[in-house]
C-alpha cells in the first residue's frame, strides 16, 4: 500500500467511520469512564472499582444478562429463519407476490409501542385471543396471558417486527444469486435443504450474518417490549439501566450500559462467527 | 406439484395469517378509538355501547399530533438521505478496496448500535451543546440520527458493494465506458436494492427512535415517539391510544406502497438480465 | 460529564439568570404581569395528563393573553432535561414541576429562582408531607394513593384494611388484587405501607443500613409466601384498566388518575377508590422557576394563578386532585374525608429507594 492509497482510504473513511468515531467514541469513552466512578455529574469522581463489584454480586443482574442474551440471541435466530423461506419464495415476482411482500413488511412501519399496543389488546384478559379459545373450548375459562413468565409475548413482537427487517436485507441477498448457480446446483440432484446449505446460504451469509447482528443488538437493547408486555419477574438490561438513570445514580446505569455494549459486540461477533463457520465464506 | 398451484395455495395461507396478524389487532383499534367518553367499553359488551368521533375530533385538536407528524415526516427522509450520502464513500472502500485493519474498521461502523440509546443521547446532546450546535434542534437531531444510524447504512451499502460483479465491471471499462458510465451500468443496478433497503431502514429508524429526539427536541420541537411515549408507555390509555395508532398507520401504508413498488423495480435480477 | 463539559458556561449562565432573578424581585407584581405578558408564552413542563391539562389552561391564556406550552414527555426525561442544561443561559423550561418530596434530592438554590416575588396568600402550600419547598417550590397538585376496587365484587365493609386482612383476601380470592411495582408510585405505596406495619421499621429515618433492611425481612418473607395469590402488573394505568375490565377486583392507584380516567369514560364510573387504615401515601406535586427560564415573568404569573383558590377549585373539580389551596373546594374528591387522616407520608431517601430495590430483587424476581 503507497501513501497515496492510504491518503485516498482514509478520506473515503472520514464521512462514515471518522464522523462515528468521533461522535460515538467520546460516548463510550465517557461511559466507560462513568462505570469506574469518573466523570461524576453530583458528587466527586474517582476512580473505583466499586459500581462493577456492587453490581457483579447481584442476582438481578446477572439475571438480567441471561434475560436480554436470551431475548436476543432468539429473536436473531427466529426472525431470520423465518425470513429465508420467505425471501426465497419471494424471490421471482409472481401474480400476488407485491401484495404479499407488503404485507410481510407491513409491520416495519408500525411503531413499536402501538404494536405492543396492539398485542396487550387482543391478549387482554377478556381480550379477542381469550374469547375465541373459550368459544372453541381450548381454555375453560379466561387466562391470563399478559406478562407471561417466559417472555413469550416479547418475542412474539420482536419477531413480528423484526422478521420483516431480516426479509429486507435478504431478500436482496437471494435476488442476486443467479438462476444459472441454482439450477447447476439442481442439476447436480442437490435436494432443496442441500440446495440451501450449499449454494443459497454461503452466497448470502454477508447478508445473513448483518441480519442477525442487527436484530440482535435491537432485540437486546429492547425496553419498550419488556416493560408493556415482558415478564414481570424478570428485567431487561435496558430495563435495569432506566432503573438506575432515573434515580440519578448514573454509575450503576453506566456499569449496566458498559455490560450491554459489551453483550453486544461479544455476541455479533458470536453469531457472525457462528454463521461464516455453519455456511461457509462467500464466493 | 406444479409451482403455480404451490404459490396459489401458498399465497392463500399466507393472506390468512397476514389477515389474523394485521386485521383483527387494527379491527379491535379502531372499535377502541370510537368509545364515547359517556360510558366506557367492557369486556361482557360485544361492540362498545356509545360510538363517537369525539376522541378522534379531540386527539387531533389537543394534542401535538399534527407539528409532530410534521417534523417527523421531514426528519426522516432527510436523515436518510444525509446518512446515506456520508456512508457510500465509506462502504465503497470497504467493499470494494482490499486494506489491512478492513475489518477492524466494520467492527468500529457498528459501534453506534451497541451504545444503548439513553445513553447515547444524553452525552450526545452534551456533546452538541458543547460544540455548539444547538441553534438548530432540527440540524442537530437530523445530524445525531445521521450519526446513529450510519451502521446500518455502512453494512448495507458494503453488502452491495461486494456483490457489485467485477466481470461487469471489467467489461464495461474493457468496453471504453467513462467512469460515470462504469458507475450506472455495473455499479447502479447492482446497489440499488441496497440503497433503497438503507432509505427505508434509516427513514424507519429515524420516525422511531425516541431518546435524541426527545432530549434534543423538546419542548418545541415534538416528533412521533415523543408523543406515543407520552400517550402509549405504560400508562397508557386505550382509546386515545388506539386513535393514535391507528392515525400513525396511514402515512405509513402509502408510503410502504410506493416504497414496494420501487423496491420490485430494483429488482437486479430484473434489471441486469440473468443477474 | 455533562457538568465538566459546561462547566465554564454554567458559570456564566449562573451569574446571567441571578440578574433577572434579581430585577423580578424589586418588580412590583403588575410590572412582572405587564412584562409578562410581553414575553407571550410560558413553558411548563407537566409529565402528566397533558392533553387534558392543555384544555384546563385555556382560563389562564384568556385571563393573561399568555399562550401556555405543556410539552410532551416523562417526569425522569424532564428532569435529565433541566439537568443537561442547567448550565446554558437559557434554558428550555419556565416551570418545572416534581412530586414535592422529589425537589428534597435538588440542588434548590443552585436551578431554582426564589419565588419571593409572588404577591402574599397565605392559603398557598410550601410545606407538604414533612418536605419544605424553602421559598423555591409550591405546591400545585395534591394526590393520595389507595387502592381502587369493584364495589360489584367485594362491599366497602369487607375492604381489606391491614396486612393480615390483605393476606386473607389474597388466600380467598387468588388473582384478583393487583399491584406495579417500580414504575408509578402506587404499588410501592402499597408494600411499603404493608412492610411498615408488618415490621414496625420506620420510614420516615433516612438510614438505609443493612441492619435496617434486615429488619423488613419478615415483611419480604410474606410477600414471598404470598406470591401465588397476588399478581403484578405493569403501571397504574394498566392497574385501574385490568380492574375495569373486570379481571382484576382490586388494585392500588392514585385517586386523581381514577377520577380524572372515570370523567373521561375511560374506566367504569362504579370503580371506587378508598384509602386502607394501615395507611397509605400521600402529597402532592409541586412547581419550581429554573434560574435560566426563557420567560421568567410570565412563569411567575403562571404559578400565582396555577396555585390560587380558584384553580385549585377547578382541577378538583376536573381532575379530581386534592386541593393544594386552603379556601378551594375540595367536593369532588374520591377519598371521603375521614380516610384522608390515613395519609402516610413518603418514606425518607435514601432507605425508600433502597427497599425498592431490594423488594425487586427479593420479592417480584423470586416468583
Amino acid at each position: 500500500m503507497t501513501a497515496r492509497e492510504w491518503i485516498k482510504i482514509a478520506l473515503l473513511l472520514t464521512p462514515g467511520i471518522g464522523l462515528i468515531l468521533f461522535f460515538v467514541g467520546s460516548v463510550i469513552y465517557v461511559a466507560i469512564a462513568q462505570s469506574f466512578g469518573l466523570y461524576n455529574l453530583a458528587g466527586e469522581s474517582k476512580l473505583s472499582l466499586e459500581f462493577w463489584e456492587l453490581l457483579s454480586g447481584k442476582r438481578v443482574f446477572a439475571r438480567s444478562i441471561g434475560y436480554s442474551f436470551f431475548i436476543g440471541v432468539t429473536s436473531a435466530l427466529l426472525s431470520v429463519a423465518l425470513a429465508y423461506p420467505l425471501a426465497l419464495w419471494l424471490r421471482k415476482p409472481f401474480r400476488g407476490s407485491l401484495l404479499i411482500g407488503a404485507l410481510l413488511k407491513a409491520p416495519l412501519l408500525v411503531h413499536g409501542l402501538v404494536a405492543a399496543f396492539l398485542f396487550v389488546n387482543i391478549i387482554a384478559y377478556h381480550g379477542v385471543v381469550n374469547q375465541f379459545l373459550q368459544a372453541i373450548g381450548v381454555f375453560d375459562g379466561p387466562r391470563r396471558l399478559q406478562n407471561d413468565d417466559k417472555g413469550i409475548s416479547v418475542l412474539i413482537l420482536q419477531v413480528w417486527k423484526n422478521m420483516p427487517f431480516a426479509l429486507l436485507l435478504l431478500t436482496g441477498a437471494v435476488q442476486s444469486i443467479s438462476d444459472d448457480v441454482l439450477n447447476a446446483g439442481r442439476d447436480l440432484g442437490a435436494g432443496s435443504f442441500a440446495r440451501f446449505r450449499r449454494i443459497i446460504a454461503p452466497l448470502s451469509v454477508s447478508a445473513m450474518q448483518a441480519a442477525l447482528v442487527i436484530v440482535f443488538i435491537g432485540a437486546l437493547a429492547d425496553f419498550s417490549f419488556q416493560t408493556i408486555v415482558g415478564p414481570t419477574n424478570k428485567q431487561s438490561l435496558a430495563q435495569y439501566m432506566t432503573f438506575f438513570s432515573s434515580k440519578g445514580r448514573w454509575n450503576e446505569a453506566a456499569v449496566v450500559g458498559v455490560t450491554m455494549m459489551g453483550l453486544s459486540l461479544v455476541g455479533a461477533l458470536g453469531l457472525t462467527l457462528a454463521a461464516k463457520l455453519v455456511f461457509g465464506g462467500r464466493k | 406439484m406444479h409451482t403455480s398451484t404451490l404459490n396459489r395455495i401458498l399465497l392463500v395461507c399466507l393472506v390468512a395469517v397476514c389477515a389474523i396478524w394485521l386485521i383483527i389487532p387494527f379491527t379491535m383499534a379502531i372499535l377502541w378509538s370510537l368509545v364515547d367518553p359517556s360510558e366506557p367499553w367492557t369486556p361482557d359488551k360485544l361492540f362498545p355501547p356509545a360510538m363517537s368521533l369525539y376522541r378522534w375530533q379531540n386527539m387531533w385538536e389537543n394534542s401535538s399530533l399534527k407539528s409532530a407528524l410534521f417534523n417527523s415526516y421531514t426528519l426522516a427522509p432527510l436523515a436518510a438521505i444525509l446518512t446515506l450520502t456520508l456512508a457510500i464513500p465509506t462502504s465503497f472502500a470497504l467493499g470494494r478496496l482490499k486494506f489491512p485493519g478492513r475489518e477492524f474498521f466494520k467492527m468500529v461502523a457498528i459501534l453506534p448500535l451497541v451504545v444503548p440509546g439513553f445513553v447515547l443521547s444524553i452525552f450526545f446532546s452534551s456533546l452538541l451543546f458543547q460544540l455548539g450546535l444547538t441553534g438548530s434542534r432540527f440540524a442537530a437531531i437530523l445530524l445525531a440520527h445521521s450519526v446513529l444510524f450510519m451502521p446500518y447504512a455502512i453494512r448495507i451499502m458494503t453488502v452491495s458493494f461486494e456483490q457489485v460483479r467485477d466481470d461487469h465491471v471489467n467489461a464495461a471499462r474493457d468496453l471504453g465506458a467513462s467512469a460515470l458510465e462504469r458507475w450506472s451500468v455495473a455499479y447502479l443496478p447492482a446497489l440499488k436494492p441496497g440503497i433503497l433497503a438503507t432509505l427505508l431502514i434509516v427513514f424507519i429508524q429515524s420516525i422511531e427512535e425516541f431518546a435524541i429526539g426527545f432530549i434534543i427536541g423538546i419542548p418545541d420541537f415534538v416528533t412521533i415517539p415523543t408523543l406515543l411515549y407520552s400517550q402509549m408507555g405504560q400508562d397508557f390509555v386505550r382509546p386515545n391510544a388506539a386513535v393514535l395508532a391507528l392515525i400513525l398507520v396511514v402515512p405509513n401504508v402509502i408510503l410502504l406502497l410506493i416504497l414496494e413498488r420501487l423496491l420490485k423495480s430494483a429488482n437486479p435480477a430484473m434489471s441486469s438480465g440473468k443477474g | 460529564m455533562i457538568k465538566n463539559i459546561l462547566s465554564g458556561v454554567a458559570a456564566l449562565a449562573i451569574s446571567a439568570s441571578a440578574v433577572v432573578a434579581d430585577d423580578l424581585s424589586s418588580m412590583s407584581w403588575d410590572d412582572i404581569v405587564a412584562q409578562a405578558k410581553e414575553e407571550g408564552e410560558v413553558t411548563f413542563a407537566n409529565w402528566f395528563l397533558q392533553d387534558e391539562l392543555r384544555a384546563a389552561m385555556a382560563a389562564f391564556e384568556e385571563e393573561y393573553g399568555i399562550t401556555v406550552n405543556i410539552p410532551e414527555g416523562d417526569n425522569a426525561a424532564f428532569n435529565n432535561k433541566l439537568l443537561a442544561e442547567a448550565g446554558n443561559e437559557t434554558g428550555d423550561i419556565d416551570v418545572f414541576p416534581r412530586g414535592f418530596n422529589d425537589f428534597e434530592n435538588l440542588d434548590l438554590p443552585g436551578l431554582f429562582i426564589k419565588l419571593d416575588a409572588l404577591p402574599a396568600d397565605d392559603g398557598r402550600v410550601t410545606e407538604l408531607v414533612g418536605i419544605d419547598g424553602q421559598g423555591f417550590a409550591v405546591a400545585y397538585w395534591g394526590n393520595q394513593t389507595g387502592i381502587s376496587y369493584d364495589p360489584a365484587r367485594i362491599a366497602a365493609e369487607d375492604l381489606p384494611q391491614t396486612p393480615e386482612d390483605f393476606a386473607v383476601f389474597w388466600a380467598a380470592n387468588p388473582g384478583k388484587f393487583g399491584f406495579n411495582y417500580e414504575k408509578g408510585g402506587s404499588g410501592p405505596s402499597f408494600y411499603m405501607n404493608m412492610l411498615a406495619n408488618l415490621t414496625g421499621v420506620d420510614l420516615s429515618v433516612p438510614d438505609d443500613s443493612p441492619e435496617r433492611i434486615a429488619a423488613l425481612e419478615p415483611g419480604f418473607e410474606f410477600f414471598r409466601e404470598h406470591a401465588e395469590n397476588y399478581v403484578i402488573t405493569a403501571s397504574n394505568g394498566d392497574s385501574i384498566t385490568r380492574v375495569s375490565d373486570g379481571e382484576l377486583w382490586m388494585a392500588p392507584g392514585w385517586e386523581d388518575h381514577v377520577a380524572g380516567l372515570q370523567v373521561r369514560g375511560e374506566i367504569r364510573k362504579e370503580i371506587e377508590f378508598y384509602v386502607p387504615s394501615m395507611g397509605m401515601n400521600g402529597g402532592g406535586n409541586g412547581v419550581a422557576i429554573p434560574k435560566n427560564a426563557p420567560h421568567p415573568a410570565a412563569a411567575l404569573v403562571f404559578v400565582n394563578w396555577l396555585t390560587s383558590a380558584e384553580t385549585q377549585s377547578m382541577f378538583n373539580a376536573t381532575f379530581g386532585t386534592a386541593p393544594m389551596h386552603a379556601e378551594a373546594d375540595d367536593s369532588a374528591a374520591l377519598v371521603p374525608n375521614e380516610q384522608r387522616a390515613y395519609r402516610q407520608p413518603w418514606g425518607a431517601q435514601p432507605f425508600r429507594g433502597t427497599i425498592e430495590e431490594v423488594f425487586i430483587e427479593t420479592v417480584v424476581q423470586e416468583r
